[in-house]
């Protein structure tokens, strides 16, 4: 002990070999080697072949594990004697500093990006910016392949000859939408039906609820994509029965939560119910091209009720007189008093029965038809961002062609462009007009080109003659690799000069810009594409759970859970607040229909605003309904999905996966013969599964409070829910509080795993360990700075392997 | 977590290579016209179904043979009787519930084409059979670019259950590949026009398409000369993105040359639709016009069509029926509800009928595309209020060439299966399955004259 001391200290050469001599190969010997070693090779491993200092530093991924499972105290497993803990400790740190040696040993390395094509996202958010058409071209492409999580990834993304027909008529149609106008679609029809919705019929009116509809199981909810601004018309066709004697009721239509329209139906009595079925509304109004939220819901369902019912402001209207009792009852002569008031008390259930549910009435589908007097022609916009001579139709002059392409190229390359450069696109304006087409139409053609060129549909960073080993990306790659980064589109006209005129890269300059580009709403695409992936919430859209376990599940919740947890991510990033919010926070974002499912009062309405959770379980990522149902199977939880999704997404601790063979968990056990943390456990028990369970199941115990979409339980089946556990290092938590506390305690871990996502996304590669200098760096800047978000974006900015590339001089 | 040397995975790698092999359709390239129009024609086959069964009494013509009256429902298709037969009396044994209790309607769309009683499941692990419509089309679709098609008119994305412990798959296709892998039908006709035509637009005079491939090639040519250049100036992991590019640059102009090269172009004399329809009856038609045009160009020649899927509960307002499908079904004799499906059954056939006056409005080698086709029309339940899967409603209209003795009634013998229609059917198209379902043996009478 007293050497190792001194040899760290004294920092000597030969000590590293000394030290690995005198005090690791003993503790290996002594702890390890009865498993691990040449002949057996326990999980695969053979530690007794490690026998110098450099066969230790070659093989970095092994002994990542190896000092993993020593500190953790993973290794040596329970029931072997437990190794001296300050041994342990003199082993771990050798381990460390060896590591560091090596670290610093590693010649610095940008690395190289591979040719980025631009994926979906970028490419319609692209056009958009560059022409001032946004008809998300790219929806109709082939979906983009990712890796390492991400949909970005240069190497990753391949090209297609279906792709490259797609890029062709794609370009034509943009050019024509942004020089004559979109395409007017015919107007057609799309039906939109929910799936079978389950809820509770009820006889007693309400008093407290949410008189908008739009929380309520009667309501419907989607996103519809409108083709072109133009009048739609809405049809809305309601369900279901009122009890006669009910004034009509009132349906609205909401667009972005706006209340757009209100339709009374009133309905042809049947019986004792008012029948509601066969009826339909319908209006017409004007919609913005785009994606919308569309929702119908029927408001105030619990007034206007016959006043028989005591509810809310009741119907004027008279009512069928209730039914007379004797005719569900019949008591024959001869029947005991005991019989009699039995008949009686089931006359009575039978004659309440007979009463209307209050609440049977619902949207049981949408259509929506159009477009109609769309507004036909380019957009001003479009004409702006494409005529750069300031004239239109008819007016250009000499020189105008020349005009425009260039500065087309200019942006559509995002970079300056020279005049040789552009002839081959100007030509095609000439050509166009030789074969009879308008000045108009060999613009279309030269944006066309310039559209299907691979200047455009590449992000390529050319190598350059220098022959140094790195250098600096140029001011215009940089500009792209910003933009790309936090908008997912194209440099701003800003970015663009500032590259120009070679004063981008200046510190001062470059924070300046990436905190307006944080402001500005193009940023939102980093919530969508950055933390949608790491998060994996854009798997909620696919998200199908059990709908007779679930019933409550339906599309407004699933949309208000993706959008909770994207308002919390921009909430961190707008506000600039600590990225280890993420794990928790005292706040989240709600509107009713979520603040009801996570049983939070007095929120009330559609909109979302922020909610002090002071004195509840929720808080951060890990308890939001989103996270909570991506991490879970269709029917049930998944501690093991869940551990997974925290080793993975939080702590940078990807678990390997199973082996082959391994026997599947018995879950048709859980919930009825055993609770699901007892099947488990004896699935643990084999010790092959134990190595990795032990870290993944504790984890996800901690969130079994939370069932499979997110709701709080105190049981699972007839069994009451353990939500404790133990990690590895014998750290012990009870329910998800604790746990999330001894998550919070570990900020390195969960900052390094964010650090190195987010520089995964930034630059579009997997990384190396070349890389590992800078994340460290960037950690680093974290702890200084209270993890605030904007540190880790500039960290990131200024890193090396952002600001710099790959020369030719590097072998 | 730094995983180093970690190479991305195969699979990632060879789905890049995947989609090379499966090219659609090239836009400008309009489908040649078949070899085949020109000298002798090929047969067609198709099957329109309707689900839910029929008002029987109004559907059933009076009178055998030649001699038979036509009936209410089938009154709308009176002046094709002569190229036209109407089989009573076939039945889908396998549609019967056999000991598996509730779920006809899902037995029904499943066993309609198959013969095969399928497994109750609302699961995963469904299994019906291969449906003939797919049999034939193993042989008949090697001759044309595509198998078949498989149509509809009502959406069935629907997952999970549909018919009390039945998996959606069995209500949702007629149309099997094999026991497992059933056909949905595409129901939007702008995806299948694209399918059928490419997604460029086809309306544009000669002239002006010319001056399109000939800007087309041009703007090729300006960006595959700027490749080469920018290859030169790149490491080989870029060269490799770029070569993938310029296959892809190369893919389209061999095809805009062979599309120079083919002067025998079809033209469809219909415009791209946008998507469905506002009214059923616009819809149905617009259905029929596409699989008229693929017959005609002969980029198939086997298709089936669903009117709607087992189960349906479309309304039909714009007969005056405001009811549901499927409930008014459940008849129980009530006079009004009877009445309702009759309209519905009627209103169907009126359609069928837009159909089979295309058929042969449409020259087809030396006669018209109905002389050269087997077109069956009919349900897999009769009447809808007992579920009964015997004497199943159908109508077979077109000559396959001059084979059929058509413009008769045939009743058949209680408990023929339907599916000896379908072998008999398959012989003519020179396919010549074992058996399919239950068949066991060839329809005859057919040919009688």
């Amino acid at each position: 002990m007293f050497r190792i001391l001194i040899c760290v200290l004294a920092a000597l050469p030969c000590l590293a070999a000394d030290l690995f001599n005198e005090t690791v190969q003993p503790f290996l010997a002594k702890n390890c080697y009865s498993c691990h070693n040449s002949t057996l090779k326990t999980a695969d491993l053979d530690l007794q072949s490690f026998n110098t200092t450099d066969s230790i530093a070659q093989a970095r991924e092994t002994w990542t594990k190896v000092l993993d499972k020593i500190r953790t105290g993973e290794m040596p497993p329970k029931g072997a004697p437990r190794p001296d803990q300050t041994q342990a400790n003199a082993v771990t740190k050798w381990i460390e500093t060896e590591f560091d040696r090596e670290d610093k040993a590693i010649k610095p390395d940008p690395g190289h990006v591979t040719a980025r094509r631009l994926n979906r996202a970028e490419y319609n958010n692209t056009v958009r910016d560059l022409l001032g058409v946004d008809a998300h071209p790219a929806d109709d492409f082939p979906q983009d392949d990712s890796g390492y999580g991400f949909d970005n990834i240069g190497d990753v993304l391949s090209l297609s000859p279906v792709l490259m027909e797609k890029y062709i008529v794609s370009a034509e149609k943009i050019a024509r939408a942004a020089l004559f106008g979109p395409d007017i679609p015919k107007p057609s029809l799309e039906r939109h039906q929910p799936p079978y919705r389950d809820y509770v019929l009820s006889r007693e009116p309400q008093f407290e609820y949410d008189k908008t509809g739009l929380s309520m199981p009667q309501a419907m909810h989607w996103t519809h994509r409108f083709p072109v601004d133009g009048e739609y018309l809405f049809r809305v066709v309601p369900e279901g029965r009122r009890p006669t004697g009910s004034d009509p009721i009132e349906m609205a239509v909401w667009i972005d939560g706006k209340q757009v329209q209100v339709m009374s139906v009133d309905a042809p009595r049947e019986g004792n119910t008012l029948d509601l079925f066969g009826q339909a509304r319908e209006f017409r109004t004007h919609v913005t091209a785009g994606e919308h939220w569309i929702a119908g819901s029927v408001l105030h369902i619990y007034e206007g009720l016959p006043k028989s019912y005591h509810g809310p402001s009741p119907s004027d209207r008279p009512e069928p007189p209730a039914p007379d009792i004797a005719r569900f009852l019949r008591i024959p002569p001869d029947a005991t008093p005991e019989q009699a008031q039995k008949l009686r008390a089931q006359a009575e259930e039978r004659l309440a029965l007979q009463r209307a549910p209050a609440n049977r009435s619902y949207i049981h589908y949408m259509e929506i038809a159009g477009p109609y007097n769309a507004h036909r022609g380019p957009s001003s916009e479009s004409l702006k961002k494409v005529y750069a001579c300031g004239h239109l139709d008819g007016h250009h002059v000499a020189g105008c062609d020349r005009k425009i392409v260039a500065s087309l190229a200019r942006r559509a390359f995002r970079r300056d462009v020279t005049q040789s450069e552009i002839e081959p696109y100007l030509k095609l304006v000439a050509l166009t007009q030789k074969q009879g087409g308008s000045f108009e139409d060999g613009i279309a053609t030269s944006m066309e080109a310039l559209l299907v060129s691979p200047d455009f549909l590449f992000r390529v960073e050319k190598d350059r003659a220098s022959a140094k080993a790195v250098e600096p990306v140029n001011q215009f790659e940089l500009a792209s690799r910003l933009s790309y980064f936090l908008w997912s589109g194209m440099p701003d006209d800003e970015l663009l000069r500032l590259a120009s005129a070679g004063s981008l890269r200046g510190s001062e300059v470059l924070s300046a810009q990436v905190r307006r580009m944080l402001k500005d709403p193009k940023a939102n695409a980093l919530v969508e594409n950055f933390a949608g992936q790491w998060l994996e919430l854009r798997r909620l859209e696919s998200a199908v759970p059990d709908r007779d376990k679930f019933p409550g599940f339906e599309d407004y919740l699933r949309m208000s859970m993706r959008k909770e947890s994207d308002l919390f991510f921009a909430g961190i990033m707008r506000e600039d607040r600590s990225i280890l919010d993420m794990i928790d926070a005292k706040y989240t974002f709600l509107n009713e229909r979520l603040a009801e499912f996570y049983g939070i009062p007095n929120v009330k309405g559609a909109e979302f605003r922020k909610v002090d959770l002071t004195g509840t379980h929720r808080g951060g990522i890990l308890t939001q309904a989103s996270v909570l149902t991506v991490s879970s199977y269709a029917t049930r939880t998944s501690p093991v999905l869940r551990g997974k999704w925290v080793l993975e997404n939080l702590l940078n601790a990807p678990p390997p996966p199973p082996p082959a063979n391994v026997p599947p968990l018995e879950e048709a056990k859980a919930g009825s013969s055993a609770s699901l943390r007892q099947v488990m456990e004896a699935h643990r028990a084999n010790a092959v599964c134990a190595s990795c369970h032990s870290k993944m199941d504790p984890l996800g115990f901690g969130l079994e409070n939370f069932n499979a979409i997110g709701e709080w339980r105190d049981q699972d089946g007839k069994f009451p829910i353990d939500s404790s556990g133990v990690l590895p290092d014998g750290r012990a938590f009870k329910g998800p509080d604790e746990l999330k506390t001894i998550l919070r305690a570990n900020k390195d871990a969960f900052a390094e795993c964010v650090t190195e996502k987010m520089l995964t996304y930034a630059l579009g590669r997997g990384l190396e360990r070349f890389d590992r200098p800078a994340i460290k760096e960037v950690t680093a800047k974290l702890a200084k700075n209270d993890y605030k978000f904007s540190t880790l974006v500039m960290g990131i900015v200024e890193s090396m392997p952002f600001q710099m590339k790959r020369g030719r001089g590097q072998k | 977590m730094i995983v180093t040397g970690k190479h991305l995975s195969r699979r990632t790698l060879l789905r890049g290579f995947g989609t090379a092999l499966a090219l659609p359709m090239l836009d400008a390239m309009a489908p040649a016209m078949g070899k085949g129009a020109a000298s002798a024609a090929p047969l067609r086959l198709a099957f329109n179904y309707i689900p839910n069964g029929v008002n029987y009494k109004e559907w059933r013509p009076a009178g055998n043979g030649a001699d038979f009256q036509f009936s209410r429902i089938l009154k709308p298709i009176e002046h094709h009787r002569k190229d036209m037969l109407v089989l009573s009396g076939l039945d889908i044994h396998n549609g019967n519930a056999l000991g598996d209790g509730g779920g006809d309607h899902a037995r029904a769309g499943a066993s309609y084409l198959t013969g095969v009683h399928p497994h109750k499941t609302a699961g995963a692990d469904i299994h019906g059979g291969t449906s003939a419509d797919q049999i034939a089309a193993e042989v008949a679709g090697k001759q044309t670019r595509l198998a078949s098609l498989e149509l509809g008119c009502e959406d069935s994305r629907t997952v999970g259950n549909c018919d009390t412990g039945y998996s959606c798959a069995y209500t949702n296709s007629i149309s099997w590949r094999n026991p497992t892998l059933p056909l949905p039908p595409e129901t939007n006709p702008r995806v299948i026009f694209e399918r059928l035509f490419g997604t460029d637009d086809l309306q544009v005079d000669p002239a002006t398409k010319a001056r399109r491939t000939l800007l087309r090639k041009s703007i090729l040519d300006v960006v595959g000369e700027r490749t080469q250049k920018l290859l030169s100036d790149v490491g080989p992991a870029d060269r490799r993105k770029l070569d993938e590019y310029m296959t892809g640059v190369r893919e389209v102009e061999r095809r805009i040359q062979m599309s120079e090269a083919d002067t025998h172009k079809f033209t469809p004399n219909l415009e791209k639709p946008t998507g469905v329809p506002i009214s059923f009856g616009d819809y149905v038609k617009l259905m029929f016009d596409l699989q008229v045009l693929a017959f005609q160009a002969d980029l198939t020649r086997v298709s089936t069509f669903m009117y709607g899927r087992e189960g349906s509960v479309r309304t039909y307002n714009e007969i005056g029926v405001a009811d549901p499908h499927h409930p008014i079904t459940h008849h129980r004799n009530l006079p009004d509800l009877l009445e309702k499906i009759a309209k519905i059954n009627t209103f169907h056939v009126e359609l069928f009928g837009y159909y089979l006056d295309k058929l042969k409005a449409t020259r087809d080698g030396d006669g018209t595309l109905l002389d050269h086709s087997m077109i069956v029309y009919g349900g897999a339940l009769c009447d809808g209020n007992q579920h009964g899967h015997e004497n199943v409603p159908t109508v077979l209209v077109g000559r396959a060439g001059g084979r059929f003795s058509t413009g008769r009634h045939i009743a058949y013998p209680q408990g023929t299966p339907i599916t000896n229609l379908y072998m008999a059917l398959l012989d003519q198209m020179g396919v010549h399955p074992e058996s399919i379902g239950d068949s066991n043996g060839k329809l005859e009478h057919l040919t009688d004259l």
